[in-house]
């Protein structure tokens, strides 16, 4: 039997004797094909990661390893053969690599690892990715300012790389390890260990660059808001571990600091991450020295008139349907530790929030604050003494928030606040309540509650991410806009549009009738934990907008009316995407996953500029790319592997490398689409010809502007003709591969056809660019229902597409072949065009039609072998 | 419909698995009990028969073919699942030949182990497949 390998060896062959060239083509273009082989298995097996954060999937911390090895591995033997390809031009990929190698070594080995250099991160710039490095605290207060636009206190976190900059410029980390290990041998108790590492501590000087910053970031914050007090709160914000119950209160907070003051207090801070108790803790949870690190929130001072704490669910009996608030005035500290008597509120979850019960006590002290720098205990005027600290306004807007919060963190919260001078609400911090036990429901409770609620759907969709979700649905039709959607609704919509995750924030769940795991959608319903199903089939039919409804993804069931015993269900367990696999799981994404090299032309591409596996293997595909072109068609080569640039009525900038038998005749100025001869290309070529892909659009495209817009996209616009494209295609008589890159696109398309079935294939791989992610996915959409009408095995990740065919007789190939060509040709273009979901069948019907008549010609209509 | 609940033992060193798949069983009516040590898994068979029980095969100690071993012995009409994340050809030859009713390579999707799980149930209550 022939294999392709073979056969491309014997073609290749001729050009073993040239004398020009050292390392002959054949070899060279091994190394290609083996190059856009790993970059296949590496981008899949990122997207096939990614997906597990669904919560659909048992994994253990084994599959994470086995994958980051064979990714590590898989990208080594990538820059290994750009090497290999380039005489060791790009050197810079191993310095690179070995820096996220030991990165994501130092994830595997329950390392934390900051993820920047800024000593200082301000509200505005935090999200949850900073979560390492800002810790828990810091981070979610930040983005409920910015996300929910609920109010918090200005402020900036003072991030764990100024604490490792504080501990190594005071050369600290040698004698605290001293003190741990003689208390963890035993020769000295907990107290000392503690008292004399927090007296290094105290002791030591803060870095002046931290100081500065410190102070700028302070300051800058004062003249925002002037006429406020001036005055910081300065907290731990610990990593990880110490978001449970358990650790809180067991760190330092210093209150009313003045601007100058704060590099003092936030040495007291760190200092009490020595505490008895937290080392105790510490050792008890088998930390590493290394993950011993602390965050540190500055936080405006509120002048508080009253304050208190908010519990979305009543911890102790859950299913009271309750809101619990205590709440006194002045400032919170004596509320939190329960120093002062407070009133007690109970509210209604449901409807409008109704008091059910109200507790008013005595309340004659107040904490205040002491001008700037202190406090003070205040007399509370008479009348004000026995009267509610909250007004019922107050009262039921705090319930608002409060399941606002709760929707949003998808947990029951424990919410501190204060109220302002204006009577304003201010969130002050809000964290995971935890629930008792025993409010779980028991399994038995659950069975047959088929009987009990009307089932509107069962057995139908995916999930794309694990949970329960209980609300309104809330149907996306052409009446309905988006920019409407409530608060805490289930989106139920056709498609799993990449638009839809504008409404995260609000979003209980998603239903579509349409839709893959791998899509941007289920991507960012995983980072926010949002319930969803996709694929329902017919999901906006069955469900009735307005209906109140029951999600629930993992029994792929959506009741009707609001099943409160799967809610309290889903309450009392721990949330799967919590579990330290995910956690896992996601922090090594970080070092793979994100793509920073986006575009060839940017001074920053770069081998020392790559900081994901998934930069280095663009990297190394754009320059693979670049160099079978440049080696075969800028300098000289042998005679017998001809090369040219293709001479076309359209400008495509195609340059063909013959492998043998591809093209024939004279080509020294270039070659004519009716000079090649390999069949293959032949096929993609009359496809990408054909007239009906431009004729049949909505928009009239001349062919001369469409083919631009294929070359030519704007980032590439203004560059010398020779650089635009880089689009190669090495041919042979029956066989093609073909590497487009338009602007920020890359196709893929190897082929070979021949008259033995079982050596023919097709690979056909489509990505899209950085731009549009909407329309961007439309296409992708429409490429996945086209291609596999036409038998292709089609893989969706995210807006990759790769499509694969075998074993169909020749002529079955090369009706494939049109087809991509007419793809190629067509779906540059529907970057454009595909401004709604509607074109998606638009767009199906008329590449359907462009195949009807292409068969119709009789050129190859033949049935599957 | 009253019949006994369908008893399942999780025996997996890697506390993601059980931790995972109880909640998810149970919601589904099953009565689940979980182990992350194969010695304790082993003292509880001795106490008690379970419908079902899903093993690893990778542990410290005694590990997961020795206790299925010890689990069709004692039980031959238990229905014995193998997940593992060391899938080979060998070890599942093995497992099959020690009568395993079905056996999963890790990862796996959650559909697939209730999936399994359901079979194994209808063949114990002989209600099919």
């Amino acid at each position: 039997m022939i294999t392709i390998r073979n056969m491309l060896r014997r073609i290749t062959g001729l050009l073993t004797g040239n004398r020009e060239e050292p390392v002959p083509f054949r070899i060279l273009f091994a190394d290609f094909k083996k190059s856009l082989e790993l970059n296949n298995q590496i981008l899949d097996l990122i997207g096939d990661a990614n997906d597990k954060l669904s919560g659909d999937y048992i994994f253990d911390e084994q599959y994470i390893r086995t994958t980051c090895e064979q990714l590590t591995d898989l990208v080594r033997q990538l820059i290994v053969i750009i090497n290999h390809l380039t005489g060791q031009k790009y050197m810079g990929l191993y310095r690179s690599f070995h820096a996220i190698e030991e990165d994501i070594r130092a994830i595997l080995g329950g390392r934390l690892l900051n993820q920047g250099d800024e000593l200082i991160l301000p509200y505005a710039e935090i999200n949850r990715d900073l979560m390492d490095m800002v810790g828990g605290k810091n981070a979610h207060i930040a983005e409920i300012g910015s996300l929910l636009n609920l109010r918090i206190p200005d402020g900036f976190a003072i991030t764990t790389a100024a604490y490792a900059a504080f501990i190594r410029d005071n050369r600290l980390q040698e004698p605290i390890e001293t003190i741990r290990s003689q208390w963890q041998q035993g020769s000295i108790r907990v107290e000392e260990a503690s008292k004399r590492i927090r007296e290094l501590i105290l002791g030591a000087q803060v870095p002046q660059e931290l100081e500065r910053e410190i102070l700028k970031a302070a300051d800058q914050i004062v003249r925002h808001h002037q006429g406020i007090s001036p005055c910081f709160a300065v907290r731990s914000s610990g990593l990880g571990e110490d978001e449970l119950a358990s650790f809180a209160g067991q760190y330092h907070s210093c209150l009313n600091i003045p601007l100058e003051e704060i590099p003092r207090a936030y040495r007291e801070v760190i200092a009490s991450l020595y505490s008895p108790e937290a080392m105790e803790y510490r050792l008890q949870m088998d930390f590493r020295p290394h993950e011993i690190m602390m965050a540190v929130a500055c936080q405006l001072m509120v002048p508080a008139k009253a304050s208190g704490v908010l519990y979305t669910y009543d911890p102790v009996n859950p299913r009271s349907e309750s809101m619990l608030i205590s709440s006194a005035w002045g400032l919170g500290e004596p509320i939190v530790s329960g120093e002062v008597p407070t009133d007690t509120f109970v509210l209604d979850r449901r409807g409008t929030h109704e008091v059910r019960q109200m507790q008013i006590v005595r309340k004659d002290q107040s904490q205040g604050l002491q001008g700037c720098g202190g406090l003070k205990i205040d007399r509370v005027a008479v009348q004000e003494q026995t009267a509610p600290s909250l007004s019922r306004e107050q009262l039921q807007e705090l319930a608002r928030i409060g399941l606002q919060l709760e929707k949003y963190f998808k947990r029951p919260q424990d919410i501190e606040f204060a109220i302002d001078q204006h009577d304003r609400i201010i969130v002050l911090q809000s964290r995971q309540l935890r629930l008792q036990e025993q409010a779980a429901p028991r399994a038995c409770d659950l069975t047959g509650l088929g009987e009990q609620y009307p089932i509107i759907m069962r057995g139908k969709g995916v999930a794309a991410m694990e949970g329960i979700a209980l609300g309104e649905a809330w149907v996306l039709d052409g009446k309905r806009k988006l920019e409407d959607f409530p608060m805490g609704a289930i989106l139920v919509a056709r498609h799993a549009s990449p638009q839809l995750a504008r409404v995260i924030h609000r979003a209980a769940g998603f239903i579509t009738d349409i839709g893959s795991t791998t899509g941007h959608l289920a991507t960012v319903a995983r980072e926010f934990r949002v319930p969803a199903l996709f694929n329902t089939g017919d999901g906006t039919r069955q469900i009735a907008h307005g209906r109140e409804i029951t999600l629930d993804t993992e029994c792929l069931t959506i009741y009707g009316g609001l099943v409160q015993e799967l809610q309290y269900y889903a309450i009392g367990e721990e949330p799967i995407a919590e579990m330290y696999e995910y956690r896992l799981l996601r922090r090594v994404l970080k070092k793979i996953e994100p793509l920073n090299l986006v575009d060839p032309k940017d001074d920053n591409f770069t081998p020392e500029a790559c900081r994901t596996y998934h930069d280095l293997t663009r990297f190394v595909h754009e320059k693979a790319v670049e160099t079978i072109i440049d080696l075969n068609f800028y300098h000289t080569h042998h005679r017998d592997t001809q090369s040219g640039r293709l001479l076309w009525d359209f400008p495509l900038d195609l340059i063909l490398i013959d492998a043998g038998g591809g093209i024939q005749g004279e080509h020294k100025t270039g070659v004519r689409p009716e000079q090649i001869t390999s069949v293959p290309m032949q096929a993609l070529l009359q496809g990408m010809s054909w007239p009906g892909i431009w004729d049949t659009s909505p928009v009239p495209v001349d062919v001369s502007s469409f083919m631009a817009s294929l070359t030519r996209t704007t980032q590439t616009r203004n560059s010398s003709p020779e650089e635009v494209g880089r689009n190669l295609a090495v041919v042979s008589a029956e066989y093609t591969n073909i590497n487009f890159r338009l602007g920020y696109h890359f196709t893929v398309i190897d082929a070979f056809v021949s008259d033995n079935i079982l050596d023919n294939h097709i690979y056909f791989r489509f990505s899209g660019g950085v731009t549009e992610t909407v329309r961007r996915a439309r296409r992708t959409r429409l490429l996945a229902r086209i291609l596999g009408e036409y038998d292709f095995l089609c893989e969706v990740h995210g807006d990759i597409v790769v499509a694969r065919l075998k074993r169909l007789d020749r002529d079955s190939m090369l009706k494939r072949l049109f087809l991509l060509g007419v793809l190629v040709g067509f779906t540059r273009q529907l970057d454009v065009q595909m401004i709604s979901d509607s074109k998606i069948d638009e767009y199906f019907t008329k590449i359907k039609k462009i195949m009807e008549e292409h068969d119709d010609q009789g050129t190859d209509e033949h049935s599957h072998p | 419909m009253t019949r006994e609940q369908t008893s399942i033992l999780i025996l997996d060193d890697e506390p993601i698995v059980s931790k995972r798949l109880k909640p998810s069983l149970e919601k589904k009516g099953y009565e689940v009990e979980t182990f992350t040590s194969s010695e304790a898994a082993l003292k509880r068979i001795e106490e008690r028969r379970f419908h079902i029980v899903v093993t690893d095969l990778k542990m410290e100690g005694v590990d997961g073919m020795e206790f299925l071993t010890r689990v069709k012995e004692k039980y031959p009409d238990t229905e014995v699942i193998v997940i593992t994340g060391f899938a080979t050809m060998a070890t599942a030859k093995e497992s099959f030949n020690k009568g395993v009713f079905d056996f999963l390579a890790k990862p796996f999707k959650l559909g697939e182990i209730t999936e399994a799980i359901r079979k194994a149930e209808a063949k114990i209550r002989g209600t099919g497949d």
